[in-house]
């Protein structure tokens, strides 16, 4: 695989494994984007990364940052810190990596599939939606350039069994935020405590362009759950939507608005592909070839 | 991919395109859903939902549509967009469609035409009725092998003559029947054979199995050869 | 309670116990396993539950099995009183647990591929989605017979554990990068059990069938 040349995927800090996926003195080899790294763990906290060629050769030694239960590195000079999310800071909260999932598409399709909500009644039936409450009310979308993140907030979807806590149906409020075109996470609110939302993160590390790892680290608030059910429940979910994502085509995002239709439901996929669009992607996104 | 000539291709057997199923099919290297409603003919269709992009032979179908997997969106069998569930109160614009592809039930077996133009005929080899089912194989050889294969093997005692372009006809009157294959081509590397029978001994489910069993001998064969 | 499953939700053997579970409508206790990313499994803790680190594992009563054929058997065996899962006359008991011995043999190699594709097991895929497409076209021929002699199921005229040990990593392939565009008699079998009364999908298994 070759590695990309487009800039605008190279400067992003992206996810490349979890901690505990290693052993204090251990090491393990990924790839980034069609490069390939190899990560080491130095000590408990002490992670280092490199590149590294065909011949299995270390090379430039690359950024690495630990954070949401997340390694991060980066191939570029990132123009932006990674995102702030308090929620992981806070001491009530379950914390935990859910591994990664290999997913054969582009990353943008993930980000795509993981802000929509008209498909919980039909990919997480009698979970996320139920199949006689399909309508996906208006909600709204923004830029905020302070940050430059997309987000979607006055989200609403009827749920059945919304999270591993949940007794019982009901009505789910959601904010989706994208940190990064390779990163993108959800507010939603707690079953029985309306104060609070849960906040469920995917971090996808592109492998190349249309094939990726999705990292998906968590802060709950669940005082019952085993943790084990914890993941169990994010995993069920994700494995759902992973036959979608494998299985649309073109794999790779087509940013031109007549290749795909989208209603008004498609409002945050319509935002993001804008954005996609205004950066200049080129990795991981659908050009139509003139004939 | 492929060119898409302007001719009919067999792509199944339309006792295997079960009524309420949508099944995935690739020729020429085009991905096509070959869908039924719960009564009513075949529909072949790009493999593909106009709004998302996700197959629709992964789909369902429920009260004579096929609904894509993802969203359920709601197609009817011309090919329209009848129902969004994220909308379920919106009409929903006539320009949502899926891509129809001709496509025609003849001698038991489903036929489409891939081509952007498309004035061929269907094969004609005579009365509609009276066609069964023998199966469908798909083999692991790219089609001339596969064309060869069919040419060079033994049908009953009778020799398979292709009548035109993808389409074989074999006559035994020692075997007792004539039998029609419909030669698909799936990509540079394999090839679909769907195979119906006429006359005696097709008439019963011995003389089919034993058939069926043959094509698979056929299938090895042609995967033997280098 | 009796029945103890030692289960995870996305793997395709306990499924196979999931669904004769529910289909002999039995009440059990669902122990969560951390297969991933913990491998709880492969803990000291858990290899005295079953010296193979797999799952699932089935206790009943004092009884503790391993290996979801075995499990599809012993439930068959002690609690379907129709005797239509597991039927004993000598034309079918036979084939029977020889398509349940190859759904545990050939036909993981789909396992195999999915494991590799989904959690990144580390094996060589060629071979495992080679091997998949061998078992495939096998019960593809097989199911094929079987249609044209009027038949739906594997092995008699109602569905068996053949049906249930075959039919998770068949419906699951594709998460192993293997499509099913070849075997017909297959995907018309995967719609007839998805359409069976208690069946229950699970991720990678689409509700609608």
């Amino acid at each position: 695989m070759a590695v990309t040349t487009d800039r605008a995927a190279l400067n992003e800090w992206v996810a490349c494994g979890w901690p505990e996926k290693i052993a204090p003195g251990g090491g393990y080899r990924t790839v980034l984007l069609g490069q390939e790294i190899e990560v080491h763990r130095i000590a408990a906290n002490s992670f280092e990364a490199f590149e590294r060629n065909d011949r299995g050769e270390l090379g430039r030694k690359l950024p690495v940052q630990i954070k949401y239960c997340c390694i991060f590195t980066t191939l570029g000079e990132p123009t932006r810190p990674l995102p702030k999310i308090p929620e992981f800071e806070e001491p009530d909260r379950r914390i935990t990596a859910c591994g990664s999932v290999g997913v054969h598409t582009s990353p943008f399709r993930i980000i795509e599939n993981f802000l929509d909500m008209a498909h919980f009644s039909f990919v997480h039936t009698d979970i996320l939606g139920a199949p006689e409450r399909t309508e996906v009310l208006a909600y709204k979308t923004e830029h905020r350039k302070d940050v430059d993140e997309i987000w979607a907030v006055d989200c609403q979807f009827y749920q059945p069994a919304a999270s591993k806590a949940s007794k019982g149906g009901q009505m789910t409020h959601y904010a989706y935020r994208v940190m990064s075109p390779f990163s993108v996470m959800l507010y939603k609110n707690v079953f029985d405590d309306p104060a609070r939302n849960d906040a469920i993160c995917l971090f996808v590390q592109p492998v190349g362009e249309t094939e990726c790892l999705a990292h998906m680290p968590l802060a709950l608030i669940d005082r019952e759950s085993a943790l084990t059910s914890i993941v169990d429940f994010q995993q069920t979910i994700f494995a759902q939507d992973r036959v979608i994502l494998e299985n649309q085509r073109p794999a790779l995002l087509p940013l031109d608005p007549t290749i795909e239709l989208p209603t008004r439901a498609d409002a945050s996929s319509i935002a993001f592909r804008r954005w996609l669009k205004a950066k200049n992607f080129q990795f991981g996104v659908y050009e139509k070839k003139a004939a | 991919m492929a060119e898409r000539p302007d001719r009919w291709i067999g792509v199944a057997l339309d006792r295997q395109i079960k009524p309420g199923s949508s099944n995935p099919a690739i020729v020429g290297g085009y991905a096509i859903a070959v869908w039924r409603p719960e009564t009513g003919p075949a529909n072949v269709w790009e493999d593909r939902c106009p709004h998302r992009g996700m197959r629709l032979s992964f789909g369902f179908v429920r009260d004579g549509r096929l609904r894509c997997i993802y969203h359920g969106w709601g197609y009817e069998p011309g090919g329209h967009c009848a129902f969004i569930p994220a909308h379920p109160d919106l009409a929903p614009p006539k320009t949502i469609c899926a891509n129809v592809y001709p496509s025609e039930e003849r001698y038991g077996i489903v036929w489409t035409n891939l081509c952007e133009t498309p004035n061929a005929h269907l094969p004609d080899v005579g009365d509609d009725q009276g066609w069964q089912s023998i199966r469908s194989v798909y083999v692991k050889r790219p089609i001339a092998a596969v064309k060869g294969g069919v040419a060079s093997f033994d049908w009953g005692g009778g020799r398979a003559e292709e009548i035109e372009d993808g389409v074989a006809f074999v006559r035994s009157d020692t075997a007792g029947l004539s039998l029609l294959i419909a030669i698909q081509p799936v990509d540079e590397s394999k090839t679909g054979l769907h195979v119906v029978a006429k006359g005696d001994g097709a008439k019963d489910a011995k003389g089919r199995l034993a058939w069926a069993t043959r094509l698979e001998r056929l299938r090895d064969a042609i995967e033997a050869q280098s | 309670m009796a029945l103890k499953l030692y289960d995870y939700s996305l793997s395709g053997s306990c499924y196979k116990v999931r669904l004769l579970l529910d289909f002999l409508d039995l009440e059990y206790e669902r122990q969560p396993v951390g297969f991933y990313p913990e491998r709880e499994h492969r803990t000291e803790t858990f290899r005295a539950i079953n010296p193979l680190a797999q799952i699932p594992v089935l206790e009943d009563d004092g009884i503790r099995l391993r290996d979801a054929q075995a499990i599809l058997c012993h439930l068959a065996n002690k609690y379907d009183k129709s005797g239509l899962w597991l039927p004993r006359q000598p034309d079918l008991f036979g084939p029977i647990m020889m398509w349940v011995m190859f759904a545990s043999g050939e036909l993981m190699a789909a396992s195999a591929a999915r494991l590799h594709d989904l959690l990144g097991y580390d094996l060589d895929i060629k071979t495992a989605r080679r091997n998949a497409h061998f078992a495939f076209r096998i019960l593809d021929d097989h199911l094929t017979r079987r249609e044209i002699e009027g038949g739906t199921w594997i092995a008699g005229d109602h569905p068996t554990i053949a049906d249930v040990a075959c039919f998770p990593y068949t419906a699951l392939s594709n998460d192993g990068g293997i499509g099913l565009e070849d075997y017909p008699a297959l995907r018309n079998w995967l719609r007839s059990f998805m359409r069976l009364p208690k069946f229950d999908a699970m991720s990678g298994i689409s509700e609608f069938a």
